[in-house]
C-alpha cells in the first residue's frame, strides 16, 4: 500500500465557500439599489444636520427680531427671514429636529403596541384573538385626524408640548400594524419549528420573542418605513392646521402654516417653499428606502 | 350574501354605541360645559345659571345625561351651537351640501384621471409613457395633500389667476340659476382637484396592473383570434373585468374624504363640514363638535362596512369569515 503524502497543504485549509446569510444578501442587494442608497444618504445627512442644529448655528430662533422681518434670501440669511424676523434656514434645521423626532417616536411606539397586540392575538388565537381584534377594529373605526384633533384639544395645556402629540397619534395609530402582524403570525405559527419549540417546553413569550418575531421582522421593517413617512405627514398636517406641536416650537408643519396668510403665500415664497420641498423630499426618500428594503428581502426579485 | 350583509350591519350597532360613549366622555373631559349654547351669556346671575343647569340636566348622573343626549341625537336634536347661536342641525344642513359637492366632484376627478392614465399605462406597459405615469404617481403619493393645496393656490390662484382661492360660490349670483351652479363648480374645482389627486395614484396603479394581468388571459386571446379590434379588446373585454375590483375602493374613499375634507376645506376656506369642525374645536363649540365627531365616525364606519361588503361581492371566500 502506498501512503499518499499530503502534498497539497492548500487543499486542507480551504474551507467550502461560506454561503451568505439572508441578512447579508439583503444588505448587498440594498447597497446596489442606487435610488435607495441616495435616499439613505440624504436622510442621514438631514438627520445629522438637524440633530446638531444647536451646535452648528448660533442664532437664537426663539427671539423675535423686528429689525429683520420678511427679508428675502441673502448671503447673511440663506433662505431669508420669516414674518417675525427669524432665519428660515436655521428654523428649517430646528424644524427637522422636531419633525423627525415626532416621526421616529410615533413609529417606534406604534410598532411596539401593534407588534405586541398582533403577536398575542395571532399566537393564542381563540377568544384572546377575537377580543383583541374587536378592540383593534374599534380603534381603526375612529376617523384618525378628527380624533387626534379632539384629543389634542382636551390634553393641550395639561401635559407638555410635543409629548401630547406623540402620545395621541400613537394611541390611535397602532391598529393597522396589529392587523398585519397578526395575519403574518397566523400563517407563520403553522410551521413545524414552532411546534418543536412549544413541545420542548418553550413558554409562549419565549416562542414569540425568539422564534416567531424574527420571521415576521422583514414585514415589520417595511411597514416601519411606510409608517415613518405617514407619521411625518400627519405631524406636519396637524401642525399646519394648528393642532400639532405648539406654535412656538419650530417644525416643518408650523413653518408651512405661515402660508395661510395670503400675503406670505403670494409675495414671500422663501418662507414656505423650503419646508414644503424638504418635506416632500424626505417623504420621497423614505418611500424609496422602503421600496429598496422590500425589494432586498424579496428572494424572487433579482435586480 | 344577504346573511353576511345583515350580520355586518348588526355588528355595526355596538360599535356605534361604543363610539358615541367615547365621544360623550371626550366632550365631558373638555374644559367648559357641553350644553352651554342654551344659556344666555349676558345673564351672569348665578341663580339663573344654576336654574338653567338644573333644567338642562347638568346635575343628573352621567348615565342619565348620556341617555338624554343620545336619544336627542337619534331624533335629530343635536343641541344649539355656542358660536352661531342656531341649532346644530341647521348648521349641518347649511354646510353638508358643500362638502357633498366637493366630495362628489373630487371623486369624478379621481375617476377621470385614474381611468385615462391607468388605461394608457396598462395598454402599453414598460414604455416611456408608462414609466412617466408611474413616476408621476410616485410623486403624487409623496406630496401631502395640504402641500399640494398650498402650491395649487400659489400657482393657479395667485400667479395665473385662473381660480378663486376661497369660498364655495359667488355671493352676488342668485341661488339656483345656471350661473350659480357654474360659479359653484368654478369655486370647487381647485379644492376638488387637490382632494381628488390623493386617490388618483393608487387607482391608476391598481388599474394598470390589473389590465396587464388580464391581457394575458385566455378570453383576450380568444377575442384576438376572432379578429376583434385591439381598441375594443382593451376598452370592453379587459376594462370590464378590471373595473370590478376597483369598486372595493369606494368604501375607503369615503374614509379618506373625511380626513381630506378637514385639510382641504381649511386651506381653501371652503365652507364645508371639515372647516366647521375645526372652527368648532377652536371656539370650544361643544354641541357642534360632538355632532360632527359622531357624524364623521359614522361615515368612516359606513365606509369600512361598504368596503367589506363589496369585498364580499367580489371575492366570495371572504364571506365565510
Amino acid at each position: 500500500m502506498e501512503v499518499v503524502p499530503n502534498k497539497d497543504p492548500q487543499l486542507k485549509t480551504t474551507k467550502p465557500p461560506k454561503s451568505m446569510s439572508p441578512w447579508a444578501m439583503a444588505r448587498r442587494k440594498f447597497m446596489k439599489n442606487k435610488l435607495a442608497m441616495i435616499s439613505l444618504v440624504y436622510l442621514i445627512i438631514l438627520a445629522i444636520l438637524s440633530f446638531l442644529a444647536p451646535y452648528i448655528t448660533t442664532v437664537d430662533i426663539s427671539r423675535v427680531n423686528i429689525g429683520q422681518m420678511k427679508l428675502p434670501p441673502s448671503s447673511e440669511h440663506w433662505f431669508g427671514t420669516d414674518t417675525s424676523g427669524r432665519d428660515v434656514f436655521v428654523r428649517l434645521l430646528y424644524g427637522g429636529r422636531v419633525s423627525l423626532f415626532v416621526g421616529i417616536s410615533c413609529t417606534m411606539i406604534i410598532l411596539f403596541l401593534g407588534v405586541i397586540v398582533g403577536a398575542i392575538a395571532g399566537f393564542f388565537g381563540g377568544i384572546v384573538d377575537s377580543m383583541l381584534m374587536r378592540f383593534t377594529d374599534f380603534v381603526l373605526n375612529f376617523p384618525f385626524l378628527v380624533f387626534v384633533i379632539v384629543l389634542n384639544a382636551i390634553l393641550f395645556g395639561k401635559v407638555g408640548g410635543v409629548g401630547v402629540l406623540i402620545g395621541v397619534i400613537s394611541l390611535l395609530g397602532w391598529g393597522g400594524v396589529a392587523r398585519l402582524v397578526r395575519s403574518k403570525i397566523l400563517s407563520e405559527k403553522e410551521n413545524e419549528y414552532v411546534l418543536a419549540a412549544t413541545s420542548i417546553g418553550g413558554r409562549p413569550n419565549k416562542v414569540i420573542m425568539k422564534h416567531l418575531l424574527p420571521n415576521v421582522l422583514t414585514t415589520v421593517i417595511v411597514q416601519a418605513t411606510i409608517l415613518f413617512a405617514n407619521m411625518i405627514v400627519a405631524e406636519s398636517a396637524l401642525s399646519y392646521l394648528g393642532f400639532g406641536v405648539p406654535q412656538e416650537v419650530p417644525s416643518w408643519g408650523n413653518m408651512l402654516s405661515a402660508s395661510q396668510q395670503p400675503e406670505v403665500l403670494q409675495d414671500m415664497p422663501w418662507i414656505w417653499v423650503p419646508p414644503a420641498i424638504i418635506l416632500v423630499f424626505t417623504i420621497l426618500a423614505i418611500n424609496f428606502i422602503g421600496e429598496g428594503v422590500k425589494d432586498a428581502f424579496n428572494p424572487k426579485s433579482f435586480r | 350574501m344577504l346573511k353576511y350583509t345583515l350580520r355586518r350591519l348588526l355588528g355595526m350597532i355596538p360599535m356605534l354605541l361604543l363610539i358615541s360613549i367615547v365621544v360623550f366622555f371626550l366632550a365631558l373631559a373638555m374644559p367648559g360645559d357641553p350644553f352651554s349654547g342654551e344659556i344666555d351669556p349676558n345673564n351672569t346671575d348665578p341663580e339663573y345659571i344654576e336654574e338653567m343647569r338644573e333644567k338642562l340636566g347638568y346635575n343628573d348622573p352621567i348615565h342619565v345625561q348620556y341617555y338624554d343626549w343620545i336619544t336627542g341625537f337619534v331624533q335629530g336634536d343635536f343641541g344649539k351651537s355656542v358660536k352661531y347661536k342656531i341649532p346644530v342641525s341647521d348648521l349641518v344642513a347649511q354646510r353638508l351640501p358643500n362638502t357633498l359637492f366637493l366630495g362628489i366632484m373630487s371623486l369624478v376627478i379621481t375617476y377621470c384621471f385614474a381611468f385615462a392614465m391607468g388605461m394608457t399605462a396598462g395598454r402599453k406597459p414598460y414604455t416611456k409613457l408608462d414609466h412617466f405615469i408611474g413616476g408621476f404617481n410616485y410623486m403624487m403619493l409623496a406630496i401631502p395633500s395640504y402641500i399640494a393645496g398650498v402650491f395649487a393656490i400659489y400657482f393657479f390662484s395667485f400667479q395665473l389667476g385662473w381660480f378663486p382661492f376661497n369660498g364655495s360660490v359667488n355671493i352676488a349670483v342668485d341661488e339656483g340659476t345656471l350661473d350659480w351652479w357654474l360659479s359653484k363648480v368654478y369655486h370647487t374645482f381647485l379644492p376638488a382637484l387637490v382632494l381628488g389627486a390623493m386617490g388618483t395614484a393608487s387607482y391608476t396603479q391598481f388599474l394598470r396592473n390589473d389590465i396587464i394581468d388580464n391581457s394575458n388571459k385566455d378570453f383576450v386571446r380568444t377575442a384576438r383570434a376572432k379578429g376583434t379590434p385591439e381598441s375594443r379588446i382593451y376598452n370592453h373585454h379587459i376594462l370590464r373585468n378590471s373595473v370590478i375590483p376597483l369598486i372595493t375602493f369606494l368604501g375607503f374613499d369615503l374614509v379618506s374624504l373625511v380626513n381630506g375634507a378637514l385639510i382641504t376645506e381649511t386651506i381653501f376656506t371652503y365652507p364645508g363640514l371639515g372647516q366647521l369642525f375645526l372652527t368648532s374645536v377652536q371656539a370650544s363649540d361643544y354641541p357642534t363638535l360632538m355632532t360632527l365627531t359622531l357624524m364623521f365616525s359614522f361615515i368612516v364606519l359606513v365606509g369600512n362596512l361598504i368596503a367589506d361588503i363589496l369585498y364580499g361581492i367580489v371575492d366570495p371566500r371572504i364571506r365565510i369569515d
